[in-house]
């Protein structure tokens, strides 16, 4: 929903289009987002549009720091280093297996 | 349902399981080389990381946003097994380590009074290990009604944005 308003604008009905939801389920997501200052509804005659909030954005960097994506994300990365380091230490015990056997 | 009893609040715990044995993921965990390369979130990156993790020790962590804002962590460390546990506090501090309130940094952090955070390193036996950390957060505080949900998914969107502009660069 957030990526069709960077696009600009939409009313409601266009913001229910593209998901396989109820425009009442739309309109509570819509209602969420307002009240997290993210989105600001306005009138136009009959349709409600929503505009995207610019300052929304930076205050990502901040929410980005809670801790449960903190870490969930760390542990990510983390997967990222163990597998690279599993990686070297397989090379290393190939190496010493290579060695010893040239010893022979 | 609990009377004269302490009210156990459900913990913030985030679980994962490593194709590598228990002690590669201890290292990749404890060495200020390794942290350096996962400490914090997605397009983070982690300029400082010094490790010295050992009873009464204390390591200091840098992260830092894709807007180039930095923020310190340290932890302190109150036991340790080694290959299997750690039991430490984490807090936002200054560059020096010294505690910084959460609130003055404008992040929300409700914290247990007393808790520590606790990491476990358990040994499936086929040469997997289950890494489990458990935090200092209540966990209702983490998952809080629908509005969580919205933020989650906003978050992924302009993180792959975030990752795109990264890459553009």
């Amino acid at each position: 929903m957030i990526e069709r308003l960077s696009h600009g604008p939409a009313s409601v009905h266009g913001l229910t289009e593209p998901f396989a939801l109820s425009q009442q389920m739309i309109s509570k997501h819509i209602a969420c987002l307002v009240r997290a200052r993210i989105v600001i509804k306005t009138k136009r005659g009959r349709e409600s549009v929503c505009t995207l909030r610019p300052e929304a954005i930076k205050t990502v960097s901040d929410w980005a720091i809670s801790y449960r994506r903190f870490w969930e994300e760390s542990f990510d990365k983390l997967e990222v280093v163990v597998n690279e380091l599993k990686k070297q230490e397989m090379k290393k015990q190939q190496i010493k297996k290579e060695e010893v056997r040239d010893d022979k | 349902m609990t009377n004269n009893t302490v009210n156990e609040v459900e913990r913030m715990r985030v679980t994962r399981v490593f194709d590598a044995p228990r002690e590669l993921v201890w290292k990749a965990w404890t060495d200020s080389k390794y942290v350096m390369q996962w400490w914090g979130p997605k397009g983070f990156t982690a300029p400082v990381c010094k490790m010295d993790v050992r009873v009464g020790g204390k390591s200091l962590c840098c992260m830092k946003t894709p807007d180039g804002q930095e923020f310190w962590n340290a932890i302190e460390y109150h036991e340790i097994v080694l290959h299997e546990k750690i039991v430490s506090l984490m807090y936002f501090s200054d560059s020096q380590g010294n505690k910084i309130e959460p609130a003055e940094l404008g992040i929300e952090h409700e914290a247990i009074e007393g808790a520590y955070d606790v990491t476990l390193f358990e040994d499936l036996g086929d040469g997997r290990t289950k890494l489990t950390h458990i935090g200092n957060e209540p966990m209702e505080s983490a998952k809080n009604s629908g509005q969580l949900e919205g933020w989650n998914q906003i978050l992924d969107k302009i993180a792959d944005v975030v990752a795109e502009l990264a890459q553009a660069k």
